[in-house]
């Protein structure tokens, strides 16, 4: 019973600050005050202040506004690629797993290219062929990505597409794509969606680095990344102005990955039952 | 009168012919056993008829029901027969539920598929389908792995006579469980099989299983049948010597002093 309800707890708490984080991303423009481009020479590197919370930048612009602006821009790039790579993935994945034969293969040779590389390395050299600029490095991280859930799905797919169940409706009736649609996809849900929200850290983090290293968000966009960039010549004096983007993103990948054990647990059916 | 012919069956993989020339008669209301080793071609011959078998693994020969070559079918037509004419019953009771969906979701499916009733009379029939073979009305609505091995082997039946098939394979429906519930289930099949009239076509390694219920037996070995007749006539007097092994392997059938001579496999 205590732990149903430490449990219950959990779940409210991790829901609060998810919803609190989205919320402030979604609207962070409701509340700011201050442009977060404009640049005023005569208020640079200005420490915390009534007016400007967490201070201002190297060019006078407010922190607190960019990193809200932020969150917008690196959890929203985050959650767009993430989605149109496991819209990309999830497809493939199934139709090669549950096919097999050429098709299959001819599907993983590809995936296969793909995962040869290490997802930095492709995300660079893309997003470096194509010129810097963040629709590219989506674009690049929608190119890698795909591969891990078209992989994911089809091996849950090869797994269970051989178990008695799926013979059992085709026997009933069922045709390949009622079949994958009632019997397969509810099994990949949950895993989907678990290696998702792990992904979305990772997909943050990557968008942030490539930022960092010039490759992604432009000047004046207020990404974390970028902002880190921005700060790194006045480390030494100004070292808060590193410190906040760089907590903005270790919160958020936290997050995310609480969240990817949290419904890695909540997808199992059985455990629902048994508690 | 037979319901289902098998002639000249051959089921050919990529580099080995597992079964080999197969003919055989399942008749009208009768059981009939395919007895055989693992890997003798026993279950293959199973999923040939209901054109199920993997694609890398090609079924050559005829299967007739009724006036119609089950082999020869199109895609669409096996499967206004399959599920409704031919129903069919795994080893597997895990796996033969999708492990996401309650055993009334499994029914209702079925149901639509096949027949046009509203929700209520739905539920009303596999209820009853259910009360039938000796479960109560609560399995409705659990999940597959809430049930034991039995009860699942009991839904599978019940779903598998629902729509009164004239043919039910049962590919070693008993083996996996133990030998409590597997005689439970045996007898409920038997009961089942006379008062729906169906054939059951029933597939097992184990002789004691049949020795109670088939009214006819067929030995397999290596894809191939040894010997086929009345259930009397090859347990008693079995004119192939491998039929003669298969009964000295089966300890509670055995006659003679054990004598066990190069049981091969």
């Amino acid at each position: 019973m205590e732990l149903v309800i430490k449990k219950k707890t959990k779940r409210r708490w991790l829901f609060m600050v998810m919803a609190t984080v989205l919320a402030v991303a979604a609207y962070a423009f409701l509340i700011l005050k201050h442009d977060p481009a404009l640049v005023n020479l005569g208020e640079r590197l200005w420490p915390a202040s009534l007016e400007h919370p967490l201070g201002t930048d190297h060019l006078g612009r407010d922190v607190l506004t960019r990193l809200l602006l932020g969150a917008q821009l690196t959890v929203g790039y985050g959650l767009l690629s993430l989605f149109a790579a496991v819209i990309i993935g999830v497809p493939f994945g199934v139709i090669a797993g549950f096919k097999g034969g050429l098709i299959d293969r001819i599907f993983m040779r590809i995936a296969d290219a793909f995962l040869a590389f290490p997802d930095t390395i492709v995300a660079i050299v893309l997003s470096g062929l194509l010129g810097p600029g963040i629709e590219n490095l989506l674009l690049a991280i929608v190119l890698v990505k795909w591969v891990n859930y078209a992989r994911l799905v089809r091996s849950t797919v090869i797994t269970e597409r051989g178990k008695d169940y799926v013979t059992a409706a085709k026997i009933n009736g069922l045709r390949s794509f009622a079949i994958m649609r009632k019997h397969l996809f509810p099994h990949l849900i949950g895993n989907v969606l678990v290696l998702a929200s792990l992904d979305l850290g990772k997909i943050i983090l990557l968008i942030s680095s490539l930022s960092y290293i010039g490759l992604g968000a432009q000047p004046p966009a207020p990404e974390w990344g970028a902002m880190l960039n921005d700060a790194r010549p006045y480390f030494q004096s100004h070292m808060m102005l590193m410190i906040y983007p760089g907590l903005a993103i270790v919160f958020v990948v936290l997050l995310s990955n609480i969240l990817g054990d949290y419904l890695r647990d909540a997808f199992d059916v059985k455990k629902e039952v048994e508690s | 009168m037979s319901i289902l012919s098998v002639r000249q069956l051959h089921i050919m993989g990529k580099q080995n012919h597992i079964v080999k020339n197969l003919s055989f008669d399942v008749h009208e209301g009768e059981w009939f056993a395919l007895v055989g080793q693992s890997g003798s071609g026993k279950s293959m011959t199973a999923m040939a008829i209901g054109q199920l078998l993997a694609p890398n693994l090609q079924a050559k020969g005829e299967i007739w029901y009724g006036e119609r070559n089950l082999l020869a079918l199109s895609p669409s037509e096996i499967r206004k027969i399959r599920g409704k004419r031919l129903a069919y019953i795994f080893q597997d009771y895990q796996g033969s539920f999708t492990p996401f969906l309650t055993i009334g979701q499994h029914f209702d499916e079925y149901q639509k598929t096949h027949l046009s009733l509203s929700k209520k009379a739905r539920r009303q029939q596999a209820v009853k389908a259910l009360i039938s073979v000796g479960l109560k009305e609560d399995i409705y609505s659990r999940y597959p792995f809430q049930l034991s091995g039995g009860q699942l082997q009991r839904v599978s039946i019940s779903m598998a006579l629902l729509l009164e098939p004239d043919i039910l394979i049962a590919d070693e429906p008993t083996t996996a469980l133990d030998s409590v519930s597997s005689f439970k289930v045996l007898e409920l099949l038997s009961r089942l099989q006379k008062e729906t009239g169906c054939a059951v076509l029933f597939i097992t390694h184990d002789l004691r299983h049949v020795k109670k219920y088939a009214d006819r037996i067929a030995v397999m070995k290596d894809g191939a049948i040894m010997e086929i007749g009345d259930k009397d006539q090859v347990l008693n007097h079995p004119k192939h010597a491998y039929t003669n092994e298969l009964i000295q392997s089966s300890p509670s059938l055995r006659r003679m002093p054990f004598k066990l001579e190069g049981v091969s496999g």
